[in-house]
């Protein structure tokens, strides 16, 4: 008996120094492996929707190789609700070998406007979800999280319809002037149209009238929308209606009263 | 006496050997104790334990009492890695950021292996008992 229980005992102390010594491998060669974060940038596609950018690169010079390295990120809103998710995985990242990764998420803002519509008229802050998840040597599974906020600025913040200026232009109508002004404190330029319309107290469509609008991200914009109104209809008080349409999101009606 | 000498001299050999294995280890870990409040002192007290249940058996070899001391330490080394690890899975937050490393592998492994090892001294008090009466009838 004593033979097969000393090779037991050789076989478990083998298995011992194997275990002890690939944990430790691992995790030592965990101080080789490099992360660099590029510049994210945001960009909007073709397709009129917001692309978040961010450059990975991992170089790994340790002694195994890592495995799904994965990169995750949600974006809340103020009401911890969900807004837009992205992951990008890695299969392997082999010994030896960097890799350069570009995690993008998309989203749209038409999207976001359907939540809330403060998105595009208030300052705000998102709540961002990132982690990152590896498997060291392709079998200790590695994760970091962390949450952090980051600030939304407005596109048309503090929009605002000035009272409507006449002019005579004809017999049956008058050329109203609206004055029109927002600061634009969004990442992106906000290029597009915005159109009125006019209604008197009853309710009467008196007139309407659009201008192109062409604001660079955190820039002021002021300007004046013109627009014909029938003189026998037009009352001394109303609302506007606003539309908005431009490259990124399509918005509207927005009522304004005025008088 | 004489025999007991060797036996404290060989315990104490195969002490000295275990704690060099465990400062050349723990030069390769070290970083990990700045990251991991108390992981230093998990790891001492293990080391600490050890070498004590392994020193006691040495001298206790020769005896039944060396397989108890076996089987004490090998039950050790499971206790204690099920209460320390917390299930294999460790979770450090540091400033901002939470770090998670599941280890639930290598803990199952290492659990294998020392039942493997509960299993040895079992045996070897059972051999021991059988030798002792065969020995005594001759």
């Amino acid at each position: 008996m004593r033979v097969p229980i000393r090779m037991i005992g050789i076989a478990t102390t083998f298995f011992w120094i194997f275990l002890i010594a690939f944990l430790v491998t691992a995790v030592y060669s965990t101080k080789d492996v490099a992360f660099n974060f590029g510049e994210p940038q945001m960009n909007t596609n073709a397709s009129g929707e917001i692309v978040f950018s961010l450059p990975i690169s991992v170089a790994n010079r340790g002694f195994y190789d890592i495995g799904a390295f994965a990169i995750m990120t949600e974006v809340f809103d103020n009401h911890d609700a969900s807004i837009v998710r992205g992951s990008t995985l890695v299969p392997v990242i082999k010994k030896n070998d960097e890799v350069t990764v570009v995690h993008n998420m998309t989203f749209d803002m038409n999207d976001l406007l359907q939540r809330s519509e403060n998105f595009l008229f208030n300052d705000s802050e998102l709540k961002i979800y990132a982690a990152v998840g590896m498997r060291i040597a392709e079998v200790i599974p590695v994760e970091a999280s962390s949450n952090f906020s980051m600030p939304w600025g407005a596109p048309l913040y503090n929009f605002t319809l000035g009272d409507p200026a006449y002019a005579p232009y004809n017999l049956t109508h008058w050329r109203a002037t609206v004055p029109l002004s927002f600061e634009n404190h969004a990442f992106f330029d906000l290029i597009g149209n915005v159109q009125i319309q006019m209604y008197n107290d009853a309710g009467t469509l008196v007139g309407e009238g659009q201008t192109s609008v062409e604001a660079y991200a955190n820039s002021s914009y002021s300007g004046f929308i013109e627009l014909y109104v029938s003189i026998v209809e037009v009352t001394s008080s109303g609302w506007f209606e606003v539309y908005f349409s431009t490259s990124i999101f399509n918005y509207g009606p927005l009522v304004i009263s005025y008088g | 006496m004489r025999n007991f000498f060797f036996k404290a001299l060989k315990a104490t050999a195969k002490a000295i050997i275990f704690y060099v294995v465990y400062l050349f280890l723990w030069n390769i870990l070290a970083p990990i104790s700045q990251l991991v409040p108390g992981f230093q002192q998990m790891v001492e007290t293990f080391v600490v334990v050890y070498i004590t249940l392994m020193i006691i058996g040495d001298l206790a070899s020769g005896t039944i009492f060396q397989y108890f001391f076996n089987v004490a330490k090998v039950l050790f080394v499971m206790g204690y890695l099920i209460i320390s690890s917390g299930g294999g899975i460790f979770g450090i937050t540091f400033e901002n950021i939470n770090l998670m490393v599941d280890l639930r592998f290598f803990f199952a492994i290492a659990m294998l292996l020392s039942l493997l090892g509960l299993g040895k001294s079992v045996l070897q008090a059972v051999n021991y008992m059988n030798e002792k009466a065969e020995y005594g009838r001759s």
